[in-house]
């Protein structure tokens, strides 16, 4: 055990059920709590997202219009599948979730340092959420990027939309800021920096991304409302402005959120593979060495978004090399963790499919972020579909398949209910196939030069964009499989769930399951690290 | 070597295709290498009978450590210098290459030569010569992409972008928009046109397509520019709905505008709408949707255009042909001098028939009918007899004496453009109409 925890508490009591009322939901300051506030609001959006997303593919699966009748309706929904899916779902993703309910648990903390911020932060979410909603009435057009000066002058509500992303970044900068004063401060006792979980580490990565980077894009598009509205000149070439200028900014924090979104999801697979495999995570120190490196290497890469966008080629070498620094420390972390199966003892529970899965998929999106940092070869893929399976290998692939798999693997934790194992597997086979059956046929579409958020395309790529529609059907499936599943188990489940039921040795696992209001009924203190896995004489089978 | 990004136009298509092969196959020996291990590990090592087996408590392993990150620094430094390397190729246009310059516009690319020569949608080079493409933007910004060539660039509103390639095969090939510009984005594609040399030459100086139009009664002349200057595009013949309103049945029709006035679709409207196009939008439509064809269309095109619509009453079907065919320049060798002249004054290069008729009518400038020997009042009041050195003088330098009642509208570009030879030729020319 890592800890020694009193048993001494009411099993009957736990933060589910101390309150009740949806007033009492609404109001709590517990960051389990929160956790389920953002959860179902953030679902909220990716299904939003996702039916945006599968109109796509459905008008894409034939040449022509198919359902869509105009292009600026299909303008339109991709342009909402792209700020719902990155403003409201994954950015807020895994941290304001799983960050929230993991962080105090994991550390041996009572709450997060500041409570009430945390709640005040998930509603100046769903103030930015409102506002994004609003927007929805004259709905954006431009992409998620915003890129000017098209942003800056079609009829649709930019000003409102980018407004509600402005006021997301802050409810964002202050779930970062909150979390890395908890990670300092609220540590039990004898739990060392080297004794934090993997986890704790990522959370800690992109909390420091969050609360530097975010202010970047918080300007930035303060300016596309001041182009728009006073006709200020910064980015509009006909009054003297600079459309590239707007590219850097907003790229400045769009590439290391692409690590706020993916970070976490590390941190989860460097949790699962331990449990499951019965095996201390091989090369902690290296894991944790590599998740800083990124974190603050993504910090200097972002304008290889922009080999082809009119910068120098002198700065375009410069960024091309960097972004090569983000490779290895990627590579250092897949090593460690297929390493660490290495004479486990091995289950295949439905999270530990999901990691398996991550490894894959994150493999996929790591070789082909290769290409894209090869000058020569992303001045071809630049703005295809190439770009498009990349980046949803990475994020999708990533990030989502992350937060799914740490829905799996915490919801013992987090409902005081198992899963049904049949029925999730089931779920994670459609998910896995139908993702793969979407996106590999776009890898060749962009071998073939398709470009990328084209309403129409020629008879030439039909057959692939058709294969890539079923995949999507297939994929949109898995999720909504998976979800209800862990949804009406939560609710209707009858199996409770023990206190440890995949006998982890991570603080959170020790106490009870759903935890108490304030975790533990006293600070535990910490002897071991969480992955203490394994005996010194053991030899594997 | 894999091939997989298809056929390979330019002369350093190959190099980016083998930092492409070299990339992919890593790739695909890690992805295989590491997955495979994975699931080795996963099969070997796995619980039996649902019971865990006792495991070492292996903790990490420096020398693998140091391992895995040295291999992969080091293929990482052999692909960026692939990728550094091919990059150079791309950004480096010879001295010697011939420039074009491009235009991007929602949602048409315009080209245009160094001898004035213009075309839109279609981008023609002659083949094994380097082609140098100099590129703005008019309104958002565009990215040029020339998949077979294996290059593109953002073409930037206020500022110059470039890209170039040396085209190794002949053949037409595809040209797309990669920067999302707005509603017809993926409509927005041009053909790249690879000619042997001695036909690229001829197309350069031939002007058969601005003779053609010239002679075409003024609604078959609209109808070749709704081709030939991309309002297919936007506007449709058979009344589905595109960017902007049909054609169909549009002359004479009545609605609202934006700010809610009414309009009625007159002569005047469609020539305030082709110019400035911004005046009055029909609701419904985007403010900023079309750009300005002020300057790119001349008053008979407008008038062709005109007319044009008004042949749309929907009694009968109007399909649009293709481009033009072509015609080879016509050679000048045997001709007499005054044939000679003609064939200048017909020349759309030269267009000196835009504004002067042969047959007496006065157009944008005097008719050549009877002009040889003719008596003129001037601007200042004073009296010029036509004789040949007036003539020269109006051709090299025509603001110098304007005859009453025209205004100073002639372009002085005929110096150097025009020989000694050529205008005693244009002046024996004009001594025959008499």
């Amino acid at each position: 055990m890592a800890a020694h925890v009193s048993a001494a508490v009411n099993e009957e009591l736990n933060y589910l059920n101390w309150q009740k009322g949806i007033w009492s939901w609404l109001t709590s300051t517990d960051h389990k709590r929160i956790c389920f506030l953002y959860l179902f609001t953030i679902l909220l959006f990716f299904l939003a997202g996702g039916v945006a997303a599968l109109l796509v593919r459905t008008e894409l699966a034939f040449a022509g219009p198919t359902i869509i009748t105009d292009p600026h309706t299909y303008n339109v929904l991709f342009t909402m599948h792209g700020v719902f899916m990155i403003f409201l779902f994954v950015v807020p993703g895994i941290p304001a979730t799983l960050g929230n309910f993991l962080i105090p648990l994991m550390i041996g903390a009572k709450d997060v340092a500041f409570p009430r911020l945390n709640l005040f932060s998930y509603y100046v979410y769903v103030i930015g959420a409102l506002i994004g909603a609003i927007a929805m009435f004259n709905p954006v057009d431009t992409g998620w990027t915003f890129y000017a000066p098209y942003s800056t002058t079609t009829g649709t509500s930019v000003s409102l939309m980018v407004l509600a992303a402005f006021v997301l970044g802050f409810s964002s900068i202050l779930t970062g800021l909150n979390f890395i004063v908890t990670i300092h401060q609220l540590r039990a006792p004898g739990m060392t920096w080297m004794r934090l979980p993997v986890f704790i580490w990522a959370s800690y990565a992109t909390a420091v991304i969050q609360t530097v980077a975010t202010p970047v894009v918080g300007m930035t598009l303060l300016l596309i409302i001041a182009e728009r509205a006073f006709g200020a000149g910064i980015f509009d070439p006909s009054k003297g402005g600079d459309p590239v200028l707007m590219e850097h900014l907003f790229w400045f924090y769009s590439h290391p959120v692409v690590y706020i979104m993916v970070l976490p999801a590390f941190g989860v697979v460097g949790e699962i593979i331990p449990v499951f495999s019965r095996k201390p995570l091989f090369g902690y120190k290296m894991v944790v060495v590599s998740s800083m490196a990124i974190a603050a290497v993504g910090f200097i890469v972002w304008a290889h978004h922009m080999f082809v966008a009119g910068i120098s080629d002198f700065s375009a070498k410069f960024f091309s090399i960097v972004t090569f620094l983000v490779a290895i420390p990627t590579a250092i972390k897949v090593f460690n963790w297929v390493s660490t199966m290495y004479k486990g003892s091995i289950s295949f529970k439905t999270p530990m499919l999901y990691a398996m899965a991550f490894v894959f998929l994150f493999m996929v999106a790591g070789t082909t972020g290769i290409y894209l940092a090869m000058l020569g070869v992303d001045v071809y893929y630049h703005d295809t579909y190439f770009v498009v399976a990349h980046f949803h290998y990475t994020i999708q692939g990533g990030a989502v398949i992350g937060l799914i798999a740490a829905l799996h693997f915490w919801f013992p934790k987090m409902t005081g209910k198992m899963y049904n194992e049949t029925v999730s597997k089931f779920a994670f086979a459609a998910l896995f196939i139908g993702f793969n059956l979407t996106f590999i046929p776009q890898f060749i579409l962009g071998m073939d030069g398709m470009p990328r958020r084209y309403y129409d395309y020629p008879a030439q790529y039909q057959t692939l964009h058709t294969i890539s529609t079923i995949g999507a059907y297939l994929n949109g499936f898995g999720y909504t499989f998976a979800l209800v599943n862990l949804l009406w188990t939560a609710l209707f489940g009858k199996v409770k769930a023990p206190r440890n039921p995949y006998n982890s040795h991570s603080l959170e696992w020790q106490t009870q399951s759903p935890p108490i209001h304030e975790n533990f009924a006293e600070i535990p203190v910490v002897t071991e690290d969480p992955y203490s896995y394994g005996t010194p004489t053991g030899r594997g089978h | 070597m894999l091939g997989l990004l298809g056929q390979q136009g330019s002369d350093f298509a190959h190099k980016v295709d083998y930092a492409h092969d070299v990339v992919t196959i890593i790739s695909v020996i890690c992805t295989v290498a590491i997955v495979g291990v994975m699931i080795y590990f996963a099969v070997i090592y796995r619980q039996r009978d649902g019971k865990d087996h006792e495991t070492p408590r292996i903790e990490g392993n420096n020398t693998l450590e140091v391992i895995w990150t040295v291999f992969p620094t080091l293929v990482c430094i052999w692909v960026a210098w692939l990728g550094y390397d091919s990059f150079v190729d791309l950004r480096t246009p010879p001295a010697n290459a011939m420039e074009i310059n491009v235009t991007g516009r929602k949602w048409a690319w315009d080209f245009t030569y160094k001898n004035g020569k213009k075309t839109t949608g279609e981008l023609v080079v002659p083949v094994d010569e380097p082609v140098k493409l100099v590129m703005t933007a008019k309104d958002v910004l565009h990215s040029f992409f020339v998949p077979v060539m294996r290059t593109k660039a953002d073409v930037i509103p206020g500022r110059y972008t470039y890209e170039w390639f040396r085209p190794i095969q002949t053949g037409d090939f595809q040209v797309f928009c990669t920067e999302y510009c707005g509603n017809e984005h993926s409509r927005m594609m041009a053909r790249l046109k690879v000619l042997p040399k001695a036909e690229f030459e001829r197309w350069l100086a031939d002007d058969s397509q601005a003779r053609k139009l010239a002679s075409l009664k003024p609604s078959d002349r609209g109808k070749e520019l709704y081709v030939s200057k991309q309002c297919v595009t936007c506007h449709s013949l058979d009344g589905s709905q595109r960017v902007g309103p049909s054609w169909l049945k549009i002359f004479g029709k009545e609605g609202k505008l934006a700010d809610g006035s009414t309009y009625k679709v007159d002569e005047n409207y469609i020539r305030e709408s082709i110019l400035q196009p911004q005046a009055k939008v029909v609701q419904g439509y985007p403010a900023m949707g079309m750009p300005s064809y002020q300057g790119q269309l001349s008053d008979d095109d407008i008038t062709g255009l005109i007319e044009f619509m008004k042949t749309l009453d929907g009694t009968q079907k109007v399909e649009v042909a293709p481009a033009l065919p072509k015609k080879s320049a016509a050679s000048t060798a045997g001709m007499t001098p005054a044939e000679r002249g003609k064939a200048l004054v017909n020349d759309s290069g030269n267009l000196c028939a835009t504004c002067h008729s042969i047959d007496g009518s006065a157009m944008v400038g005097p008719s050549f009918k009877g002009l040889y020997g003719r008596k003129e009042k001037i601007s200042d009041g004073s009296e010029v007899t036509v004789d040949d050195a007036y003539i020269k003088e109006s051709i090299y330098k025509p603001a110098a004496k304007i005859v009453q009642g025209y205004g100073p509208v002639m372009p002085a570009m005929y110096e150097g453009k025009l020989s000694d030879q050529d205008v005693a030729d244009i002046i024996e020319y004009i001594k025959t109409l008499k």
